[in-house]
């Protein structure tokens, strides 16, 4: 067949490769191309360093507890969000008077921003004068205000329990959407046999849920292993590193602490462990399928 | 984030190029700090003024939240997209002479504009014999107390040292009810620095002669100790490592701390916010051996060697710091005059809280002028958070704060 060169497929993607490879590679040889390199806190590239920014990064003790932070922070996010969002949104796929405005209900806090809606949490979660302890003292179940930031242990899994909040609209939606692409018939005929609440769920949602787990899973990893907002804005890492993720520790190398050498090399690392891990996933959620 | 820098930084260098291409000859762009909503009105205000009298020139504004200043001069910087001016924090400045980013401005001062300024304040901006900015703010530290607490507590007079703050937070203290003697911060920016408050007056310094850190030091150790027996005592705040400056103020205002040490811009923030509270201004306590040192901070206003309009960004420099300009900027803000001639201004010469700050001026500390200062002070944070959680020994914390500091010393050599 004599195809018109325009309709060559290399052509046809072409301008769209370019793009991406503007937005994402010459970013990525950039930081490369810092990593390697002595450079000053402008930026300025001062001469050829090798691999010493990234031997930097790896003996410094707060990348390996940042590191080990950042396993459980997007852990516990992820699985959070999905064991809560997975009920949500079968109430939700129910027919029940008020569902749109439940669902609207839901969605809502997706609206604003996360920068903002930490500012609040911080305010909620502050010793003397936050909601939350008033809340709690109100309901009778503290008798003494708890300082929730002021140490690690209670403020980390506060602001898991916050990740996992912000986490559930979007991770709700894509759930909806798996759920209503699930026939009706299936469930009658399921009915007809005599299958229970429970059967129905684990028999013929879940499995048909799964692709969208999938999804789900991979698309709030990449989102949580790379989120800000929420630590910086209630600790900032603190007290002492304690609650620093790889990104708050990234931050304060490139703009509190001027290693922009340093900072290149630690961003080049996360995206290749995200890489990685969305690689390795991906893996093995199609061979599941395919199983 | 990765991306997020750069994509800063080209949005930053496409910016430049749109604005160099409308730019006639006199264009001054200015990098401003935000220091409260009063900044950006006041420096257009200015700015047109200056525009004015001098036909011809065009100064540009940008005004920039302190939060993310550094960052923003940084990927400026980076892009080769700065201003011809800017705000930058004095203790940055070294980074910046460093890396013939600023421009010495001594071949613009003669003896008449270099006599305006307080010495105290303009003397951080030099280094190596050269001015390389103008302390366009200045600041220092010193401690309020609640008039109404201590007459309650029976207190008669703000105390000297600091055995006497301890007991004088006792008898708070035993007051009862939500308030607490002594508003520690623990949180954030300046965590360190309310440290060195009490390692001062013990005498210790924060480089030693030898050019070390002064963390494992006695007065290290006694200051630390004196901080952590008020928090065991209960005569701080609760958490103190969840409270931040601002936080320590917000207790203040709401009458629930008896004493706190911070900065002039609190009276400022009283007169607004809590008018019916009755507070005073006294000296930071005092040591055994009567030191003391309260903390000073400029900001310094620097040229950029690339700046293209030097001569008319000069004229704007010398513009901003007459005396009338000076006076509306520092009473606006809460800040502490750093001319001469302004400080005998009556706002200033008859403010008593004012007195109290500008007394502690000869006992002045700014932070110290060497590269990686911000390094150094988050270390110094992390170690006495570590003490005030009890998650760390006094000695051995700061002992190893102290050797991680000398490494960072002698890295940036």
């Amino acid at each position: 067949m004599n195809r018109s060169f325009l309709t060559n497929p290399y052509v046809l993607v072409a301008p769209g490769f370019f793009l991406a490879a503007f937005i994402i590679l010459w970013p990525l040889l950039q930081l490369g191309q810092i990593s390697l390199s002595e450079v000053n806190r402008f930026g300025q590239l001062k001469g050829f360093a090798g691999l010493e920014n990234y031997v930097a990064v790896f003996t410094d003790p707060q990348f390996l507890s940042a590191l080990a932070r950042t396993g459980i922070w997007t852990f516990g996010i992820v699985a959070g969000t999905i064991i809560l969002s997975v009920p949500v949104a079968l109430v939700l796929n129910e027919d029940f008077y008020g569902r749109g405005l439940a669902r609207i209900i839901v969605m809502l806090p997706w609206a604003v921003s996360l920068t903002m809606t930490a500012i609040v949490w911080r305010w909620a979660l502050n010793g003397e004068s936050g909601m939350l302890n008033s809340a709690l003292r109100g309901l009778g179940l503290i008798d003494q205000n708890v300082q929730w930031l002021a140490q690690a242990a209670t403020a980390f899994p506060v602001q898991i329990v916050i990740g996992i909040l912000v986490s559930i609209p979007f991770t709700v939606t894509i759930f909806l959407g798996g759920l209503s692409s699930i026939p009706d018939d299936l469930y009658e005929a399921a009915k007809l046999e005599g299958a229970s609440n429970w059967q129905m769920f684990s028999r013929i949602t879940l499995p048909l849920l799964g692709p969208f787990l999938n999804i789900a899973v991979v698309m709030n990893t990449i989102n949580v292993f790379n989120s800000f907002p929420i630590i910086w804005a209630t600790t900032q890492g603190g007290p002492a590193n304690s609650t620093d993720i790889l990104v708050t520790y990234l931050y304060k190398l490139g703009f509190n602490f001027g290693k922009l050498g340093e900072a290149s090399a630690l961003s080049l690392m996360m995206f290749a462990l995200l890489l990685l891990f969305t690689i390795i996933y991906v893996r093995l959620a199609m061979r599941g399928e395919r199983a | 984030m990765s991306f997020n820098w750069l994509k800063t930084a080209f949005v930053g260098s496409v910016a430049a190029i749109a604005l160099a291409g409308n730019a006639y000859a006199d264009t001054v762009r200015v990098t401003v700090a935000e220091y409260s909503s009063k900044t950006g009105p006041y420096f257009e205000k200015v700015a047109s003024e200056f525009e004015a009298a001098n036909p011809g020139s065009d100064i540009q504004i940008e005004v920039v939240p302190w939060d993310v200043l550094q960052q923003k001069l940084t990927t400026d910087i980076s892009g080769g997209a700065n201003a011809d001016l800017a705000i930058i924090g004095t203790r940055w400045l070294i980074d910046y002479v460093q890396q013939g980013v600023a421009a010495p401005l001594d071949e613009y001062m003669n003896d008449e504009f270099k006599g305006r300024f307080i010495e105290t304040f303009l003397s951080p901006s030099v280094m190596d014999g050269k001015t390389y900015g103008l302390p366009i703010a200045a600041s220092a530290r010193a401690m309020y107390y609640n008039k109404e607490l201590f007459e309650k507590a029976g207190i008669t007079q703000p105390p000297a040292n600091w055995d006497e703050l301890k007991a004088a937070a006792q008898k708070i203290k035993a007051l009862g009810g939500d308030v607490y003697g002594f508003g520690l911060q623990g949180k954030e920016i300046e965590t360190d620095v309310y440290f060195y408050y009490a390692f001062w007056s013990q005498g210790g310094n924060l480089i030693d002669k030898d050019g070390t850190s002064g963390l494992d030091s006695e007065a290290a150790y006694k200051a630390a100790e004196l901080y952590k027996s008020l928090i065991d005592e209960g005569l701080t705040e609760p958490g103190v490592t969840s409270l931040n400056r601002e936080d320590v103020q917000n207790l203040f205002k709401q009458g629930r701390v008896g004493m706190m040490i911070t900065a002039p811009f609190l009276a400022a923030q009283i007169k607004e916010e809590a008018p019916n509270l009755k507070y005073g201004v006294a000296a930071i306590p005092a040591g055994p051996n009567g030191d003391r040192g309260t903390y000073g901070v400029t900001d310094s206003i620097i040229m950029f060697e690339n700046s293209q309009n030097k001569e008319t960004a000069w004229k704007f420099l010398d513009y901003l710091f007459t005396t009338d300009k000076r006076e509306e900027f520092t009473a606006g803000e809460g800040f502490l005059p750093v001319n001469k001639e302004e400080a005998t201004r009556p706002v200033f010469a008859e403010n008593a809280d004012l007195k109290a700050f500008t007394d502690l001026l000869p006992n002045a500390r700014f932070a110290p002028v060497i590269p990686g200062w911000e390094e150094i002070a988050a270390v110094t944070s992390n170690a006495i958070q570590k003490i005030y959680l009890g998650q760390g020994e006094i000695k051995p914390t700061l002992d190893a704060a102290a050797a991680e500091i000398d490494g960072i010393i002698a890295k940036n050599k």
